[in-house]
């Protein structure tokens, strides 16, 4: 009785604290559309470009098509992995001291603030779907895929999310984020499948980038807005949630060293 | 059963400072305890090691039998915690600050929309419930937290520096408030401060730390008497007389030229009695200054060793300073 008691107060101050950033984003939700912009001009400025680039793609589909799912991969990336810096200003406020002496679980604090971030993911996913109906993008787009995409978009910002946590609780300075920050999403983004396919890259960034969990996350969107050919989903669902279990573990952890 | 139990409790930074060397102390049920000292005296880190926010280096809390290192989510169930930053959220409304912070409390679904808004408007908080904290005063925010405790109800109370940085009025209301709710609730209170007033208007006891270590723990009243009572002063028409005073008003320590100085317990009932006593034996009282002694001079006492190393850190400074000069 006690487990399950358990089980329901840390899915319950998981989704509080969501209910608390949603209601954050209800408030002013300026910073959710300005994120609009960078996705944007990838696809307009880079993509159009590109697009003229035969071999970049991979057979059946236009260079727009292609980046696409990219980019909106690399845009929530960018939300996660500079959500540390939202810890690290809550410290500095002492909000963060307020939340970690509620009886509430270190884990489902960290559980629902990664959770948060991938709420502001499908955002951006909605965006990103609107800008490619308006560029005449050609994707699938019926609802059981949507919503595939959305699985796969909230574990991407979980994943990174945490990882920034971990992060935020070492470095413990929003200088530090930033520096930390600029310097690991470049190679994630180019070490990855985002912009153009595996099989050009060098032999040694291949083997690399099969251990990237942006690559997966690329992986698994083509599939469900270009492909539809989902055989490699199951693999790629199950190394994002492993890599994402792992660093929320670690984050529960290691949040209240920001403490000290 | 008490409140707070802390033993041998010690906490070390490396390589070795020890914030906090080897202290026990207790809280009661219901009572106000204060917890002084200057800066680094060590008051934050017992605070934050008692609140399981910091792990400590060594020794045991209890909270109402509780061991907190062992299981600190039972403990954090019947705390509550005001730190020195004003910590509520300023991207949210008042309302939905305590709504949230309620909800991470487990606070009864029943009972809490109920208590929400009792809360609120005993604070005086309503009209403002549906504005962002971000637009509040100092005042009520500091007021919106308090409201905090009223809706969690946490059997002890932490409050680090409650009413730093507010302005008189603020301070006084934060004051009454704090009281109300140890005296109608039963909650039992901590808090530190620096602010000797605070601590004399507020709390039944309080500790002063220095260096890691309780100098000492009382009351308020006991600690001012402690160091001696009240100092009156009096001049009289002629000086030099042999004065002799009976020792139910006060002792004799002083009769230079001028003044004559008595030390009493409580100098406002024994000043008429003393006046009466010099004009009975012939002598005429031109003037009295009291000098009451205040919680400020009993830190001062117990806080002395410490004030004195500030000394070395601006001697630090200036040979820092003559060392940059001569680099240049």
């Amino acid at each position: 009785m006690s487990r399950i008691n358990e089980f329901y107060n840390f899915g319950y101050s998981a989704l509080s604290i969501v209910e608390m950033e949603v209601r954050k984003i209800r408030h002013d939700s300026t910073e959710l559309w300005t994120r609009g912009v960078q996705p944007a001009l990838w696809l307009l400025l880079f993509g159009e470009v590109f697009n003229r680039v035969r071999d970049l793609s991979i057979p059946g589909y236009d260079y727009i098509q292609f980046l696409t799912p990219g980019v909106l991969a690399q845009s929530v990336l960018f939300i996660a992995i500079f959500y540390g810096i939202t810890l690290v200003w809550e410290r500095d406020v002492g909000l963060l001291t307020k939340l970690l002496s509620t009886p509430s679980p270190r884990s489902s604090i960290v559980v629902g603030k990664a959770l948060a971030a991938g709420v502001r993911g499908v955002f951006q996913s909605l965006m990103v779907f609107t800008l490619a109906v308006f560029m005449g993008v050609n994707l699938r787009h019926n609802l059981l895929n949507v919503a595939g995409v959305f699985v796969v978009i909230i574990l991407l910002a979980m994943c990174f999310s945490s990882f920034s946590m971990c992060l935020a609780s070492m470095l413990k300075t929003r200088e530090k984020m930033m520096g930390i920050g600029q310097m690991i999403t470049m190679p994630l983004f180019f070490g990855s499948n985002a912009i153009y396919p595996i099989t050009l890259m060098p032999p040694w960034l291949q083997s690399l980038s099969k251990l990237n969990p942006l690559t997966y996350v690329v992986d698994a969107l083509r599939a469900l807005l270009l492909t539809g050919d989902y055989s490699t989903i199951p693999e790629d669902i199950a190394f994002l949630s492993l890599i994402t279990l792992v660093l929320v573990i670690l984050a529960s952890f290691s949040i209240s060293r920001l403490l000290e | 059963m008490k409140a707070i139990e802390v033993n041998n409790l010690s906490k070390l930074y490396p390589p070795n400072i020890r914030a906090v060397d080897d202290i026990t102390f207790s809280i009661d049920l219901g009572e106000i305890f204060g917890l002084l000292g200057p800066n680094g005296a060590g008051k934050t880190t017992t605070l934050k090691a008692i609140t399981t926010l910091g792990k400590p280096s060594s020794g045991t809390i209890k909270a109402f039998d509780i061991d907190i290192i062992e299981s600190p989510q039972k403990a954090r169930q019947m705390f509550g915690y005001v730190p020195q930053a004003v910590s509520a959220d300023g991207d949210l409304t008042g309302y939905e600050n305590l709504l949230i912070f309620a909800k991470l409390f487990y606070v009864n679904k029943n009972e809490r929309e109920k208590r929400i808004n009792n809360a609120l408007k005993y604070m005086g908080l309503s009209d403002r419930s549906q504005d962002l904290v971000k637009h509040y005063s100092g005042g009520m925010m500091r007021r919106l937290e308090i409201a905090q405790a009223l809706v969690n109800r946490p059997k002890v109370l932490f409050l680090d520096e409650p009413s730093i940085g507010l302005d008189p009025s603020s301070k006084r209301q934060v004051w009454e408030y704090i009281k109300k709710l140890n005296e109608e609730f039963g909650m039992t209170i901590v808090i530190t401060t620096h602010d000797m007033l605070e601590a004399d208007e507020l709390c039944h006891r309080i500790a002063i730390m220095n260096s890691g270590k309780i100098a000492v723990i009382d009351t308020p009243h006991l600690l001012k008497k402690s160091i001696g009572g009240d100092i009156v002063s009096l001049s009289l028409q002629e000086s030099g007389l042999k004065l002799s005073i009976p020792d139910e008003l006060g002792l004799l320590i002083g009769n230079d030229d001028d003044r004559v100085l008595i030390s009493t317990d409580n100098a406002e009932i024994a000043i008429p009695q003393i006046i009466r006593h010099f004009e009975n034996n012939g002598s005429v009282v031109r003037s009295v200054t009291v000098n009451k002694l205040t919680l400020d001079d009993v830190f001062m006492k117990y806080a002395r060793s410490s004030l004195q190393s500030q000394g070395t850190i601006k001697d630090n400074r200036s040979v820092r300073r003559s060392f940059a000069r001569r680099g240049r």
